[in-house]
């Protein structure tokens, strides 16, 4: 007998994870809208799921759907980019990402300082990764450092700039 | 010091967001981060705040974005030099500097024609060959036009050139150290004492140092196409290439200066075209503070009240003056 999954299991699932999903689809695709959308296609796909008990952990498999559906989504960014690249011929293209933030110029400048606060390379590594949209292999390759180096630097630049950014708006 | 009990958090935060960026995080890594996102409500909301930033960061408007790059992810590179000449291009700059001679010759026989805009006034000009210039504000521009040359000097300040192309009769923009010559253009030129910013909007330009070419075995030139911003620094004699869009470039025509990774000395000077009363740096070490940003010169003082929350400096006034002095040095005072 196959026992399918119910509307009140995708309910709990919902109400306990879901600032958790759509946190981490936001971390994956750097965009909110593109996360929720992301978010509903999979909670749709979990309803589809025949077999329930070849699954251990409905919230699990939840995670691992959105994840595979983010995948999706930034191949096919990337392929769009690259057209509008292609379409644009040598003109200077912006990497098109579904929401653009303004951020105040007073904003920018207090994020440049605590960028020279840091390590030339924690500084280099982040922008290259976080602004500029490499992914972590490419900075390793351009820095000649292990992607273990890169992610570190990112991780600690990133913690150092929020952390002066929240100094900043609660003094 | 010690990490405060906030930072560690921070810090977990970021480190957990590097490792979840991996499409191929394995399922356990998630396993752990729910787990630890359920150890204190705090650990999910700083994670939240740490994806914000990086989500903001990601997504900036292209000058921001390109100030940061520019300043941070080319550490090593060195500033690019002039470019190494190809054989075709020497031609072109022999050819070019005999004109300049040329020039230099006949120019006391031509006739040479000023024009100048007052402080906070930009103004529009027709040249007698059709080019159409606009002319930023405290700005001095004055042509020398002969039969084969057409040649326009910016002593001071910024202007922005839509030039009726004559290939006999070459366009060329002298700015301190650096000339522009027209390949069928449209382009800003701003100088700041010998500091020297050129923004094409439309076709191409060809930029040289005047001095390196007149240093046997230096002759460069660079093409700079629509789009592309290029500054020069007098100290180094170097040029750095940028990117930049056609409304940033004249944003000054509608009363808002766009300045990207400038000195601040350098904005100081630019602003200064546009106020009534002028600003001073007192303490030299603020002159290099790098500023990129938006500036309304409308509202130039509620610029100057929001500055030392970005700079460690002092705004004062006396009489009709702005004194920028070192906020650190007048507090140890």
């Amino acid at each position: 007998m196959t026992l399918s999954v119910h509307v009140s299991d995708i309910e709990k699932l919902f109400r306990e994870h879901n600032r958790a999903l759509i946190a981490f689809l936001q971390c994956r695709l750097n965009s909110h809208s593109d996360a929720q959308e992301v978010a509903q296609e999979a909670y749709l796909r979990m309803l589809t799921l025949h077999n329930r008990e070849e699954v251990d952990s409905l919230r699990g498999y939840l995670f691992k759907i959105a994840g595979n559906l983010a995948i999706d989504r930034l191949r096919k960014r990337k392929v769009r980019n690259e057209f509008a690249a292609e379409q644009a011929h040598d003109e200077p293209v912006v990497e098109t990402s579904p929401d653009r933030h303004a951020m105040a110029a007073e904003q920018v400048v207090g994020l440049r300082r605590a960028l020279t606060e840091l390590p030339p390379k924690a500084s280099q590594a982040f922008v290259m990764h976080v602004i500029e949209g490499r992914d972590f292999g490419a900075v390793a390759q351009t820095m000649k450092l292990s992607e273990r180096m890169v992610r570190y630097h990112v991780a600690n630049a990133l913690a150092h700039c929020r952390a002066r950014v929240d100094e900043k708006e609660m003094p | 010091m010690a990490k405060s009990k906030h930072d560690e958090i921070v810090y977990a935060a970021a480190d957990w967001w590097v490792r979840l960026r991996e499409p191929g995080a394995a399922d356990e890594t998630i396993e752990q981060w729910l787990a630890w996102t359920g150890e204190d409500e705090r650990h999910l909301a700083t994670f939240e705040r740490v994806t914000e930033l990086a989500n903001q960061l990601g997504s900036l408007d292209n000058v921001s974005r390109q100030g940061l790059i520019k300043a941070f992810a080319r550490p090593v590179a060195a500033p690019r030099r002039w470019m190494p000449l190809a054989a075709a291009a020497a031609v072109a700059v022999v050819a070019l500097s005999g004109g300049y001679l040329a020039w230099t010759r006949f120019a006391s026989g031509n006739a040479s024609q000023v024009y100048a805009s007052a402080v906070a006034q930009n103004r529009d000009i027709t040249l007698p060959d059709g080019t159409q210039v606009a002319l930023g504000a405290a700005s001095t521009l004055t042509t020398h036009f002969t039969h084969g040359q057409r040649r326009v000097e910016l002593s001071n300040g910024e202007a922005f050139f839509q030039v009726i192309h004559d290939n006999s009769r070459p366009f060329v923009v002298a700015a301190g150290d650096v000339s522009v010559r027209d390949i069928g253009t449209a382009f800003d030129v701003r100088r700041t004492g010998q500091r020297v910013t050129i923004a094409v909007t439309q076709g191409r330009v060809e930029i040289a140092d005047i001095r390196q070419k007149a240093a046997a075995g230096q002759h460069g030139t660079l093409d700079v196409s629509a789009g592309q911003l290029v500054s020069y620094d007098p100290h180094t004699s170097s040029m750095t290439i940028g990117s930049i869009a056609p409304e940033q470039a004249l944003a000054w025509r509608s009363d808002r200066l766009e300045f990207i990774d400038e000195p601040l000395s350098v904005v100081i000077a630019n602003l200064n075209r546009y106020s009534t009363r002028q600003m001073h740096i007192s303490d030299t070490d603020l002159d290099t503070l790098s500023y990129t940003g938006t500036i309304h010169t409308d509202a130039i003082d509620s610029w100057l009240s929001a500055l030392p929350q970005v700079f460690p400096l002092r705004v004062s006034t006396t009489g009709n003056q702005v004194i920028l002095s070192d906020a650190e040095h007048s507090s140890r005072r």
